[in-house]
Protein backbone atom coordinates (compact mmCIF):
# COMPACT_ATOMS: atom_id res chain seq x y z
CA UNK A 1 0.00 0.00 0.00
CA UNK A 2 2.57 2.40 1.23
CA UNK A 3 4.56 1.62 -2.33
CA UNK A 4 1.76 2.07 -4.21
CA UNK A 5 1.31 5.73 -2.44
CA UNK A 6 5.19 6.62 -3.55
CA UNK A 7 4.11 5.51 -6.83
CA UNK A 8 1.34 7.55 -7.10
CA UNK A 9 3.61 10.65 -6.14
CA UNK A 10 6.08 9.70 -9.14
CA UNK A 11 3.49 9.39 -12.08
CA UNK A 12 2.08 12.48 -10.69
CA UNK A 13 5.55 14.56 -10.78
CA UNK A 14 5.97 13.17 -14.30
CA UNK A 15 2.76 14.04 -15.80
CA UNK A 16 3.31 17.82 -14.56
CA UNK A 17 4.27 18.87 -17.73
CA UNK A 18 0.62 17.82 -19.34
CA UNK A 19 -1.22 18.77 -16.38
CA UNK A 20 0.35 22.17 -16.60
CA UNK A 21 -0.96 21.98 -20.54
CA UNK A 22 -4.53 21.33 -19.83
CA UNK A 23 -4.79 23.77 -17.31
CA UNK A 24 -3.64 26.12 -19.37
CA UNK A 25 -5.57 25.10 -22.25
CA UNK A 26 -8.71 25.13 -19.11
CA UNK A 27 -8.03 28.83 -17.96
CA UNK A 28 -7.67 29.97 -21.66
CA UNK A 29 -10.00 28.01 -22.98
CA UNK A 30 -12.26 30.55 -26.14
CA UNK A 31 -9.00 29.95 -28.72
CA UNK A 32 -11.64 31.18 -31.33
CA UNK A 33 -11.18 34.51 -29.45
CA UNK A 34 -7.92 34.61 -30.04
CA UNK A 35 -8.00 35.44 -33.72
CA UNK A 36 -11.09 37.80 -33.32
CA UNK A 37 -9.12 39.98 -31.05
CA UNK A 38 -12.33 39.83 -29.07
CA UNK A 39 -12.74 39.55 -24.69
CA UNK A 40 -14.62 36.72 -23.99
CA UNK A 41 -17.19 38.74 -21.23
CA UNK A 42 -19.50 35.72 -19.92
CA UNK A 43 -20.26 35.14 -16.43
CA UNK A 44 -17.10 32.75 -15.75
CA UNK A 45 -15.32 36.29 -15.73
CA UNK A 46 -16.58 36.56 -11.97
CA UNK A 47 -14.83 33.99 -10.74
CA UNK A 48 -11.00 33.80 -10.91
CA UNK A 49 -8.62 31.19 -11.96
CA UNK A 50 -6.21 29.70 -9.88
CA UNK A 51 -2.82 31.18 -11.74
CA UNK A 52 -1.54 33.86 -12.78
CA UNK A 53 -3.50 34.74 -16.67
CA UNK A 54 -4.41 38.12 -17.84
CA UNK A 55 -8.19 38.76 -17.35
CA UNK A 56 -7.49 40.81 -21.10
CA UNK A 57 -6.44 37.48 -22.55
CA UNK A 58 -8.72 36.99 -25.47
CA UNK A 59 -8.87 33.27 -24.77
CA UNK A 60 -9.71 33.76 -21.09
CA UNK A 61 -11.82 31.84 -19.20
CA UNK A 62 -11.97 33.61 -15.54
CA UNK A 63 -10.15 36.63 -14.29
CA UNK A 64 -6.99 37.49 -12.47
CA UNK A 65 -6.67 36.68 -8.75
CA UNK A 66 -3.86 39.47 -8.81
CA UNK A 67 -5.61 41.82 -11.33
CA UNK A 68 -9.19 41.00 -9.48
CA UNK A 69 -7.41 42.14 -6.21
CA UNK A 70 -5.85 45.42 -7.55
CA UNK A 71 -9.52 46.37 -9.50
CA UNK A 72 -11.46 45.93 -6.34
CA UNK A 73 -8.67 47.69 -3.89
CA UNK A 74 -8.67 50.47 -6.28
CA UNK A 75 -12.08 50.78 -6.77
CA UNK A 76 -13.98 53.68 -5.17
CA UNK A 77 -16.96 51.27 -4.10
CA UNK A 78 -15.03 48.99 -2.03
CA UNK A 79 -12.09 49.85 0.27
CA UNK A 80 -10.83 45.85 0.65
CA UNK A 81 -11.57 43.08 -1.60
CA UNK A 82 -12.88 40.15 0.97
CA UNK A 83 -14.12 37.80 -1.93
CA UNK A 84 -10.47 37.52 -3.36
CA UNK A 85 -8.58 37.17 -0.20
CA UNK A 86 -11.10 34.51 0.73
CA UNK A 87 -10.41 33.38 -2.45
CA UNK A 88 -6.78 33.45 -1.97
CA UNK A 89 -6.37 31.50 1.42
CA UNK A 90 -8.69 28.96 0.23
CA UNK A 91 -6.52 27.82 -2.55
CA UNK A 92 -3.45 28.71 -0.62
CA UNK A 93 -4.67 26.08 2.13
CA UNK A 94 -5.85 23.49 0.08
CA UNK A 95 -2.91 23.75 -2.52
CA UNK A 96 -0.23 26.28 -1.58
CA UNK A 97 2.11 26.67 -4.23
CA UNK A 98 1.07 23.53 -5.82
CA UNK A 99 -0.73 26.09 -8.14
CA UNK A 100 2.51 27.51 -8.92
CA UNK A 101 3.88 24.05 -10.15
CA UNK A 102 0.95 22.52 -11.79
CA UNK A 103 -1.48 24.72 -12.85
CA UNK A 104 -0.07 28.83 -13.59
CA UNK A 105 0.20 29.07 -17.40
CA UNK A 106 2.74 31.46 -16.85
CA UNK A 107 4.97 28.76 -14.89
CA UNK A 108 4.34 26.24 -17.54
CA UNK A 109 5.74 29.05 -19.96
CA UNK A 110 8.91 29.93 -18.04
CA UNK A 111 9.36 25.94 -17.55
CA UNK A 112 8.76 25.54 -21.50
CA UNK A 113 11.61 28.31 -22.14
CA UNK A 114 13.84 26.85 -19.53
CA UNK A 115 13.87 23.54 -21.86
CA UNK A 116 15.54 25.67 -25.11
CA UNK A 117 19.26 24.26 -24.34
CA UNK A 118 21.78 26.39 -23.74
CA UNK A 119 23.98 27.57 -20.66
CA UNK A 120 22.21 27.33 -17.22
CA UNK A 121 22.59 29.48 -14.50
CA UNK A 122 21.86 28.64 -10.33
CA UNK A 123 19.91 30.87 -8.77
CA UNK A 124 21.57 29.49 -5.41
CA UNK A 125 23.30 32.81 -5.00
CA UNK A 126 20.83 34.81 -5.60
CA UNK A 127 18.63 33.96 -3.08
CA UNK A 128 17.79 37.61 -1.44
CA UNK A 129 16.08 38.44 -4.69
CA UNK A 130 12.93 36.16 -3.29
CA UNK A 131 12.20 38.86 -1.06
CA UNK A 132 11.68 41.09 -3.89
CA UNK A 133 8.27 39.78 -4.72
CA UNK A 134 6.92 40.76 -0.88
CA UNK A 135 7.92 44.26 -1.55
CA UNK A 136 6.25 44.10 -4.60
CA UNK A 137 3.03 42.31 -3.32
CA UNK A 138 2.32 44.90 -0.60
CA UNK A 139 3.88 47.79 -2.59
CA UNK A 140 2.22 47.07 -6.15
CA UNK A 141 -0.83 45.12 -5.42
CA UNK A 142 -2.06 46.53 -2.10
CA UNK A 143 -0.37 49.98 -1.08
CA UNK A 144 -0.52 51.75 -4.62
CA UNK A 145 -3.97 50.68 -5.17
CA UNK A 146 -5.41 51.70 -2.07
CA UNK A 147 -3.92 55.02 -1.90
CA UNK A 148 -2.68 56.67 -4.86
CA UNK A 149 -6.22 57.51 -5.91
CA UNK A 150 -8.04 60.09 -7.93
CA UNK A 151 -10.58 62.39 -6.50
CA UNK A 152 -13.52 60.04 -6.42
CA UNK A 153 -11.11 57.16 -5.02
CA UNK A 154 -9.99 55.27 -7.90
CA UNK A 155 -6.58 53.78 -8.29
CA UNK A 156 -5.10 51.97 -10.96
CA UNK A 157 -4.02 48.25 -11.00
CA UNK A 158 -0.26 49.38 -10.63
CA UNK A 159 1.19 46.00 -10.97
CA UNK A 160 -1.30 44.76 -14.19
CA UNK A 161 -0.17 48.38 -15.45
CA UNK A 162 3.44 48.97 -14.97
CA UNK A 163 4.84 44.92 -14.06
CA UNK A 164 2.83 41.93 -15.35
CA UNK A 165 4.79 40.86 -18.32
CA UNK A 166 1.84 38.09 -18.93
CA UNK A 167 -0.56 41.16 -19.30
CA UNK A 168 1.40 41.93 -22.43
CA UNK A 169 2.19 38.35 -23.79
CA UNK A 170 -1.43 37.23 -23.06
CA UNK A 171 -3.67 40.38 -23.13
CA UNK A 172 -1.74 43.56 -24.91
CA UNK A 173 0.20 41.58 -27.89
CA UNK A 174 -3.24 39.46 -29.12
CA UNK A 175 -5.72 41.91 -28.38
CA UNK A 176 -3.49 44.36 -30.74
CA UNK A 177 -2.84 41.81 -33.22
CA UNK A 178 -6.53 40.94 -33.69
CA UNK A 179 -8.09 44.61 -33.16
CA UNK A 180 -7.19 47.96 -35.08
CA UNK A 181 -8.17 50.15 -33.17
CA UNK A 182 -6.34 49.03 -29.95
CA UNK A 183 -2.95 48.38 -32.33
CA UNK A 184 -3.31 52.34 -32.56
CA UNK A 185 -3.41 53.36 -29.32
CA UNK A 186 0.06 51.14 -28.19
CA UNK A 187 2.47 53.95 -27.22
CA UNK A 188 5.42 53.95 -24.42
CA UNK A 189 3.98 52.10 -22.07
CA UNK A 190 3.57 48.74 -24.19
CA UNK A 191 7.03 49.09 -25.03
CA UNK A 192 8.10 49.62 -21.51
CA UNK A 193 6.59 46.49 -20.62
CA UNK A 194 7.58 44.48 -23.84
CA UNK A 195 11.00 44.77 -22.51
CA UNK A 196 10.41 43.90 -19.19
CA UNK A 197 8.53 41.03 -21.02
CA UNK A 198 11.63 39.89 -23.28
CA UNK A 199 14.02 40.24 -19.89
CA UNK A 200 11.77 37.66 -18.33
CA UNK A 201 11.68 35.66 -21.17
CA UNK A 202 15.87 35.65 -21.46
CA UNK A 203 16.07 35.27 -17.56
CA UNK A 204 14.01 32.55 -18.12
CA UNK A 205 15.86 30.66 -20.49
CA UNK A 206 19.13 31.03 -18.20
CA UNK A 207 17.40 30.75 -15.11
CA UNK A 208 14.80 28.75 -13.51
CA UNK A 209 11.38 30.29 -13.36
CA UNK A 210 13.02 33.91 -12.64
CA UNK A 211 9.58 35.80 -12.10
CA UNK A 212 8.13 33.41 -9.54
CA UNK A 213 11.30 32.89 -7.81
CA UNK A 214 12.11 37.00 -7.83
CA UNK A 215 8.67 38.91 -8.93
CA UNK A 216 5.37 37.12 -8.98
CA UNK A 217 2.89 38.27 -6.23
CA UNK A 218 0.38 35.89 -6.71
CA UNK A 219 3.39 32.91 -5.57
CA UNK A 220 4.44 34.84 -2.87
CA UNK A 221 1.22 34.94 -1.51
CA UNK A 222 0.80 31.21 -2.24
CA UNK A 223 4.44 30.64 -0.56
CA UNK A 224 2.86 32.20 3.04
CA UNK A 225 0.50 28.86 2.84
CA UNK A 226 2.74 26.66 2.10
CA UNK A 227 3.55 25.54 5.64
CA UNK A 228 0.13 25.14 6.29
CA UNK A 229 -1.70 23.83 3.10
CA UNK A 230 -3.34 20.17 3.07
CA UNK A 231 -0.84 19.55 0.43
CA UNK A 232 2.42 18.60 1.28
CA UNK A 233 5.62 17.35 0.38
CA UNK A 234 6.71 15.01 3.19
CA UNK A 235 10.39 13.19 3.51
CA UNK A 236 10.04 9.79 5.21
CA UNK A 237 13.08 9.81 7.47
CA UNK A 238 13.23 5.89 7.65
CA UNK A 239 14.01 5.74 4.68
CA UNK A 240 16.20 8.43 3.96
CA UNK A 241 20.12 8.40 3.50
CA UNK A 242 20.48 11.41 3.21
CA UNK A 243 22.37 11.43 0.07
CA UNK A 244 21.37 14.92 -0.59
CA UNK A 245 20.30 13.61 -4.24
CA UNK A 246 16.98 15.77 -3.83
CA UNK A 247 17.97 19.30 -3.12
CA UNK A 248 20.31 18.76 -5.90
CA UNK A 249 16.98 17.97 -8.10
CA UNK A 250 15.58 20.98 -6.52
CA UNK A 251 15.38 23.70 -9.00
CA UNK A 252 13.90 26.45 -6.63
CA UNK A 253 16.66 25.90 -4.20
CA UNK A 254 14.96 24.08 -1.62
CA UNK A 255 17.00 21.82 0.83
CA UNK A 256 14.29 19.59 0.94
CA UNK A 257 15.52 16.85 3.78
CA UNK A 258 15.10 20.19 6.26
CA UNK A 259 12.46 22.32 4.91
CA UNK A 260 10.18 20.62 2.89
CA UNK A 261 7.43 22.88 3.43
CA UNK A 262 9.96 25.60 2.41
CA UNK A 263 7.07 28.90 0.95
CA UNK A 264 9.52 28.52 -2.36
CA UNK A 265 8.68 25.00 -3.17
CA UNK A 266 6.34 24.94 -6.05
CA UNK A 267 5.70 21.28 -5.28
CA UNK A 268 7.16 20.06 -8.75
CA UNK A 269 8.31 16.68 -7.34
CA UNK A 270 11.87 16.86 -8.71
CA UNK A 271 12.81 16.03 -5.43
CA UNK A 272 10.84 12.74 -5.85
CA UNK A 273 11.81 11.73 -9.23
CA UNK A 274 15.49 12.17 -7.95
CA UNK A 275 15.24 10.23 -4.85
CA UNK A 276 16.78 6.77 -4.46
CA UNK A 277 14.85 5.39 -1.97
CA UNK A 278 11.03 6.84 -2.38
CA UNK A 279 11.28 8.27 0.69
CA UNK A 280 9.13 11.73 -0.42
CA UNK A 281 5.93 11.55 -1.46
CA UNK A 282 2.78 14.00 -1.61
CA UNK A 283 0.45 14.01 1.22
CA UNK A 284 -3.00 15.31 1.18
CA UNK A 285 -4.23 16.48 4.45
CA UNK A 286 -1.88 13.95 6.11
CA UNK A 287 -2.31 11.07 4.59
CA UNK A 288 -3.17 9.27 1.12
CA UNK A 289 -1.71 10.59 -1.71
CA UNK A 290 -4.20 9.06 -3.91
CA UNK A 291 -6.66 12.04 -3.36
CA UNK A 292 -4.70 14.16 -4.63
CA UNK A 293 -4.05 12.09 -7.60
CA UNK A 294 -7.86 12.22 -8.32
CA UNK A 295 -8.06 15.92 -8.48
CA UNK B 1 14.19 10.33 -21.36
CA UNK B 2 10.77 9.66 -22.59
CA UNK B 3 9.78 12.52 -20.46
CA UNK B 4 11.98 15.09 -22.30
CA UNK B 5 11.14 13.58 -25.56
CA UNK B 6 7.16 14.55 -25.14
CA UNK B 7 8.15 17.82 -23.66
CA UNK B 8 10.13 18.41 -26.48
CA UNK B 9 7.31 17.85 -28.78
CA UNK B 10 5.09 19.54 -27.02
CA UNK B 11 7.16 22.90 -26.88
CA UNK B 12 7.71 21.96 -30.79
CA UNK B 13 3.69 21.82 -31.05
CA UNK B 14 3.33 25.18 -29.18
CA UNK B 15 5.36 26.43 -31.23
CA UNK B 16 4.00 25.44 -34.49
CA UNK B 17 0.55 26.55 -33.11
CA UNK B 18 1.48 29.58 -32.17
CA UNK B 19 3.52 30.51 -35.12
CA UNK B 20 0.60 29.57 -37.37
CA UNK B 21 -2.30 30.99 -35.10
CA UNK B 22 0.22 34.62 -35.50
CA UNK B 23 0.39 33.99 -39.43
CA UNK B 24 -3.65 33.25 -39.68
CA UNK B 25 -4.26 36.37 -37.74
CA UNK B 26 -2.20 38.64 -39.66
CA UNK B 27 -4.09 37.54 -42.56
CA UNK B 28 -7.40 37.91 -40.75
CA UNK B 29 -6.20 41.83 -40.43
CA UNK B 30 -5.35 42.39 -43.35
CA UNK B 31 -8.99 41.43 -44.23
CA UNK B 32 -10.49 43.32 -41.99
CA UNK B 33 -8.78 46.27 -42.71
CA UNK B 34 -9.84 46.01 -46.81
CA UNK B 35 -13.56 45.67 -45.97
CA UNK B 36 -13.12 48.53 -43.66
CA UNK B 37 -11.40 50.64 -46.39
CA UNK B 38 -12.96 49.20 -49.18
CA UNK B 39 -10.68 51.49 -51.15
CA UNK B 40 -8.09 49.18 -50.63
CA UNK B 41 -6.09 48.99 -54.29
CA UNK B 42 -3.01 50.02 -53.81
CA UNK B 43 -1.92 53.25 -55.23
CA UNK B 44 -5.15 54.71 -53.23
CA UNK B 45 -3.12 53.28 -50.44
CA UNK B 46 -0.38 55.17 -51.00
CA UNK B 47 -2.07 58.56 -51.51
CA UNK B 48 -4.11 57.14 -48.25
CA UNK B 49 -1.20 57.66 -46.24
CA UNK B 50 0.35 61.06 -48.06
CA UNK B 51 -3.01 62.43 -47.26
CA UNK B 52 -2.70 61.12 -43.64
CA UNK B 53 0.43 62.78 -43.65
CA UNK B 54 -0.58 66.13 -44.35
CA UNK B 55 -3.51 66.16 -42.02
CA UNK B 56 -0.57 65.68 -40.02
CA UNK B 57 1.49 68.22 -40.91
CA UNK B 58 -1.63 70.39 -40.49
CA UNK B 59 -2.29 68.78 -36.93
CA UNK B 60 1.47 69.83 -36.03
CA UNK B 61 0.63 73.26 -36.94
CA UNK B 62 -2.84 73.31 -34.62
CA UNK B 63 -1.10 71.85 -32.06
CA UNK B 64 1.99 74.02 -31.94
CA UNK B 65 0.16 77.15 -31.52
CA UNK B 66 -3.05 75.69 -29.59
CA UNK B 67 -3.72 78.40 -27.35
CA UNK B 68 -4.70 80.76 -30.61
CA UNK B 69 -6.18 78.53 -32.66
CA UNK B 70 -8.38 76.61 -29.93
CA UNK B 71 -9.17 80.51 -29.44
CA UNK B 72 -10.14 80.53 -33.50
CA UNK B 73 -12.21 77.49 -33.09
CA UNK B 74 -13.97 78.66 -30.83
CA UNK B 75 -15.07 81.71 -32.98
CA UNK B 76 -16.25 79.53 -35.69
CA UNK B 77 -19.46 79.57 -37.54
CA UNK B 78 -20.02 77.22 -39.75
CA UNK B 79 -22.35 78.96 -42.30
CA UNK B 80 -19.37 80.65 -43.44
CA UNK B 81 -17.68 77.63 -44.64
CA UNK B 82 -17.30 77.44 -48.06
CA UNK B 83 -17.73 73.29 -48.89
CA UNK B 84 -15.37 73.73 -52.29
CA UNK B 85 -13.28 76.43 -51.08
CA UNK B 86 -9.95 75.94 -49.51
CA UNK B 87 -9.80 75.66 -45.94
CA UNK B 88 -7.28 77.61 -45.44
CA UNK B 89 -9.81 80.71 -47.00
CA UNK B 90 -12.24 79.84 -44.42
CA UNK B 91 -9.51 79.83 -41.41
CA UNK B 92 -8.60 82.90 -42.60
CA UNK B 93 -11.74 84.51 -43.19
CA UNK B 94 -12.37 83.80 -39.51
CA UNK B 95 -9.44 85.45 -38.35
CA UNK B 96 -10.65 88.00 -40.04
CA UNK B 97 -13.65 89.07 -38.98
CA UNK B 98 -12.29 88.31 -35.27
CA UNK B 99 -9.56 90.63 -35.63
CA UNK B 100 -9.75 92.46 -32.85
CA UNK B 101 -9.78 89.70 -30.16
CA UNK B 102 -6.34 88.56 -31.10
CA UNK B 103 -3.35 90.34 -30.18
CA UNK B 104 -0.76 91.66 -33.05
CA UNK B 105 1.42 89.01 -32.35
CA UNK B 106 -0.84 86.22 -32.11
CA UNK B 107 -2.68 87.62 -35.86
CA UNK B 108 1.17 86.68 -36.86
CA UNK B 109 1.25 83.16 -36.15
CA UNK B 110 -2.23 82.67 -37.07
CA UNK B 111 -1.92 83.90 -40.72
CA UNK B 112 1.67 82.27 -41.01
CA UNK B 113 0.06 78.79 -40.28
CA UNK B 114 -2.93 80.04 -42.66
CA UNK B 115 -0.44 80.14 -45.67
CA UNK B 116 1.75 76.88 -44.61
CA UNK B 117 -2.26 75.23 -44.29
CA UNK B 118 -3.01 77.01 -47.74
CA UNK B 119 -0.32 75.19 -49.73
CA UNK B 120 -1.01 71.79 -47.59
CA UNK B 121 -4.50 72.53 -48.53
CA UNK B 122 -3.78 72.43 -51.56
CA UNK B 123 -2.15 69.16 -52.17
CA UNK B 124 -4.91 67.36 -50.57
CA UNK B 125 -7.49 68.42 -52.58
CA UNK B 126 -4.68 67.11 -55.50
CA UNK B 127 -5.40 63.49 -54.02
CA UNK B 128 -8.75 63.59 -52.93
CA UNK B 129 -10.05 64.38 -56.49
CA UNK B 130 -8.12 61.33 -57.46
CA UNK B 131 -9.81 58.97 -54.12
CA UNK B 132 -13.30 60.69 -54.79
CA UNK B 133 -14.83 57.48 -56.76
CA UNK B 134 -13.39 55.02 -53.96
CA UNK B 135 -14.82 57.39 -51.25
CA UNK B 136 -17.82 57.09 -52.37
CA UNK B 137 -17.34 53.13 -52.48
CA UNK B 138 -16.64 53.36 -49.18
CA UNK B 139 -19.46 55.09 -47.85
CA UNK B 140 -22.31 53.38 -49.75
CA UNK B 141 -21.05 50.13 -48.22
CA UNK B 142 -20.12 51.14 -44.50
CA UNK B 143 -21.82 48.64 -42.16
CA UNK B 144 -21.37 50.56 -39.10
CA UNK B 145 -24.23 53.17 -40.63
CA UNK B 146 -26.75 50.88 -39.51
CA UNK B 147 -25.48 51.06 -35.86
CA UNK B 148 -27.71 54.28 -35.03
CA UNK B 149 -30.44 54.18 -37.78
CA UNK B 150 -32.97 53.02 -35.31
CA UNK B 151 -31.28 54.72 -32.01
CA UNK B 152 -33.40 54.45 -28.80
CA UNK B 153 -32.37 55.47 -25.87
CA UNK B 154 -33.23 57.23 -22.40
CA UNK B 155 -31.15 60.09 -20.41
CA UNK B 156 -30.72 59.64 -16.57
CA UNK B 157 -33.75 61.69 -15.82
CA UNK B 158 -35.75 59.34 -17.89
CA UNK B 159 -36.45 61.47 -20.70
CA UNK B 160 -36.72 59.33 -24.04
CA UNK B 161 -34.42 60.14 -26.81
CA UNK B 162 -34.58 58.38 -30.31
CA UNK B 163 -32.85 59.27 -33.80
CA UNK B 164 -33.52 62.93 -33.47
CA UNK B 165 -30.47 62.94 -31.33
CA UNK B 166 -28.59 62.76 -34.18
CA UNK B 167 -30.24 64.77 -36.83
CA UNK B 168 -30.62 67.70 -34.28
CA UNK B 169 -26.47 68.17 -34.60
CA UNK B 170 -24.02 68.05 -37.03
CA UNK B 171 -22.15 66.48 -35.32
CA UNK B 172 -22.46 63.94 -32.18
CA UNK B 173 -19.18 63.24 -29.83
CA UNK B 174 -20.72 59.65 -28.31
CA UNK B 175 -18.23 58.38 -25.39
CA UNK B 176 -18.38 55.19 -24.05
CA UNK B 177 -17.23 54.63 -20.87
CA UNK B 178 -18.13 53.28 -18.09
CA UNK B 179 -18.03 53.82 -13.94
CA UNK B 180 -14.98 51.66 -12.68
CA UNK B 181 -12.94 53.07 -15.36
CA UNK B 182 -10.32 55.54 -14.00
CA UNK B 183 -9.26 56.94 -17.39
CA UNK B 184 -12.64 57.24 -18.57
CA UNK B 185 -13.70 59.30 -15.39
CA UNK B 186 -10.38 61.30 -15.82
CA UNK B 187 -11.21 62.84 -19.31
CA UNK B 188 -15.32 63.30 -18.56
CA UNK B 189 -14.66 66.83 -17.16
CA UNK B 190 -12.46 67.64 -20.64
CA UNK B 191 -15.63 66.23 -22.57
CA UNK B 192 -17.88 68.52 -20.72
CA UNK B 193 -15.63 71.31 -22.23
CA UNK B 194 -15.28 70.39 -25.46
CA UNK B 195 -19.33 69.73 -25.23
CA UNK B 196 -19.45 73.58 -24.58
CA UNK B 197 -16.98 74.37 -26.90
CA UNK B 198 -18.83 72.51 -29.74
CA UNK B 199 -22.01 73.42 -28.70
CA UNK B 200 -22.24 76.84 -30.81
CA UNK B 201 -20.41 74.97 -33.92
CA UNK B 202 -23.41 72.86 -34.27
CA UNK B 203 -21.79 69.39 -32.18
CA UNK B 204 -23.15 68.26 -28.55
CA UNK B 205 -21.16 65.09 -26.60
CA UNK B 206 -23.07 62.02 -25.43
CA UNK B 207 -22.05 59.88 -23.19
CA UNK B 208 -22.92 56.14 -23.23
CA UNK B 209 -22.28 54.10 -19.86
CA UNK B 210 -21.92 50.12 -20.41
CA UNK B 211 -22.94 49.59 -16.79
CA UNK B 212 -26.36 51.38 -17.34
CA UNK B 213 -27.41 49.24 -20.33
CA UNK B 214 -31.20 48.33 -20.16
CA UNK B 215 -31.80 51.09 -17.34
CA UNK B 216 -30.33 49.69 -14.63
CA UNK B 217 -31.01 51.85 -11.84
CA UNK B 218 -28.51 51.62 -9.11
CA UNK B 219 -25.78 51.48 -12.50
CA UNK B 220 -27.12 54.70 -13.30
CA UNK B 221 -27.20 56.36 -9.62
CA UNK B 222 -23.63 55.35 -9.56
CA UNK B 223 -23.07 57.32 -13.11
CA UNK B 224 -24.93 59.77 -12.20
CA UNK B 225 -22.95 60.60 -8.67
CA UNK B 226 -19.60 60.14 -10.75
CA UNK B 227 -20.62 62.61 -13.59
CA UNK B 228 -21.81 65.36 -10.76
CA UNK B 229 -18.87 64.88 -8.87
CA UNK B 230 -16.54 65.47 -12.15
CA UNK B 231 -19.12 68.80 -13.38
CA UNK B 232 -20.58 66.90 -16.60
CA UNK B 233 -23.39 68.51 -17.85
CA UNK B 234 -23.81 66.91 -21.38
CA UNK B 235 -26.44 63.94 -21.98
CA UNK B 236 -25.65 60.88 -20.79
CA UNK B 237 -28.18 57.95 -22.22
CA UNK B 238 -29.23 54.65 -21.22
CA UNK B 239 -29.81 52.23 -23.69
CA UNK B 240 -30.85 48.34 -24.75
CA UNK B 241 -27.77 46.05 -24.52
CA UNK B 242 -29.96 44.07 -27.41
CA UNK B 243 -30.08 47.00 -29.71
CA UNK B 244 -27.44 47.53 -32.50
CA UNK B 245 -25.94 50.76 -30.60
CA UNK B 246 -25.82 48.21 -27.60
CA UNK B 247 -23.88 45.33 -29.43
CA UNK B 248 -21.66 47.73 -31.01
CA UNK B 249 -20.92 49.24 -27.24
CA UNK B 250 -20.25 45.23 -26.08
CA UNK B 251 -17.76 44.76 -28.88
CA UNK B 252 -16.04 47.44 -27.72
CA UNK B 253 -12.31 46.23 -25.84
CA UNK B 254 -10.85 49.37 -24.62
CA UNK B 255 -12.23 52.17 -22.50
CA UNK B 256 -12.67 55.11 -23.18
CA UNK B 257 -13.48 55.04 -26.84
CA UNK B 258 -15.43 57.96 -28.59
CA UNK B 259 -16.56 58.20 -32.09
CA UNK B 260 -18.09 60.36 -33.97
CA UNK B 261 -21.56 60.37 -35.79
CA UNK B 262 -22.73 62.40 -38.55
CA UNK B 263 -26.29 64.03 -39.09
CA UNK B 264 -28.00 60.76 -40.56
CA UNK B 265 -26.57 58.54 -37.73
CA UNK B 266 -23.33 57.04 -39.70
CA UNK B 267 -20.05 56.93 -37.53
CA UNK B 268 -17.26 58.84 -39.17
CA UNK B 269 -13.93 58.05 -39.28
CA UNK B 270 -12.51 55.55 -37.07
CA UNK B 271 -12.94 54.93 -33.11
CA UNK B 272 -10.88 57.03 -31.12
CA UNK B 273 -8.99 55.06 -28.06
CA UNK B 274 -7.89 56.97 -24.93
CA UNK B 275 -8.98 60.21 -22.95
CA UNK B 276 -9.11 63.72 -24.28
CA UNK B 277 -7.12 64.60 -20.93
CA UNK B 278 -4.15 63.66 -23.49
CA UNK B 279 -3.92 66.73 -25.55
CA UNK B 280 -2.70 64.57 -28.60
CA UNK B 281 -5.84 63.10 -28.70
CA UNK B 282 -8.06 66.28 -28.12
CA UNK B 283 -6.65 68.14 -31.40
CA UNK B 284 -6.95 64.99 -33.18
CA UNK B 285 -10.53 64.45 -32.31
CA UNK B 286 -11.13 68.88 -32.49
CA UNK B 287 -9.52 68.08 -36.02
CA UNK B 288 -12.34 65.39 -37.16
CA UNK B 289 -14.95 67.04 -35.65
CA UNK B 290 -14.24 70.40 -37.62
CA UNK B 291 -14.16 67.85 -40.88
CA UNK B 292 -17.05 66.45 -39.89
CA UNK B 293 -19.36 69.78 -39.61
CA UNK B 294 -17.71 70.76 -42.22
CA UNK B 295 -18.60 68.20 -44.39
CA UNK B 296 -21.71 68.71 -43.03
CA UNK B 297 -22.74 72.12 -44.36
CA UNK B 298 -20.90 70.98 -47.94
CA UNK B 299 -24.33 68.83 -48.16
CA UNK B 300 -26.60 71.18 -46.75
Amino acid sequence: MDKEKKLLSRKLAKIRGWIQAAATLLTNIHIPNLFKGKIYQGNAKTVCVPGLNCYSCPAATGACPIGAFQAVVGSSKFKFSYYITGFFILLGVTLGRFICGFLCPFGWFQDLLHKIPGKKLSTAKLKPLRYLKYVILIVFVILLPMLVTNSIGMGDPFFCKYICPQGVLEGAIPLSIGNAAIRSALGKLFSFKCMILIAVIVLSILFYRPFCKWICPLGAIYSLFNKVSLLKITVDSSKCVGCGQCSKACKMDVDVCKTPDHPECIRCGACIKACPKDAICYRFMGKSCQKNDNR
Amino acid sequence: MKNKLSFISIFTLCIALSLTACGVKQASTTDSKNTQTEAGSEASGKSDSRLDDLYQQENQLFADHADVWNKAFGMMNKSDADPNGNYADYLAGTVESNKNSFTDDELKTLNEDIETIRKIEEQIAELENKNTSSDDNKKDSSKASSVFSDFSGEDFDGNKVDDSLFSGNAVTVVNFWFTGCKPCVAELSKLNELNDAIKSMGGEVVGINTETFDGNKTAIKEAASVLESQGVKYRNLSIDSSSAAGKYASEIMAFPTTILVDRNGNIVGEPMLGGIDNKDNYDALMKQIQSVIDADSTNK
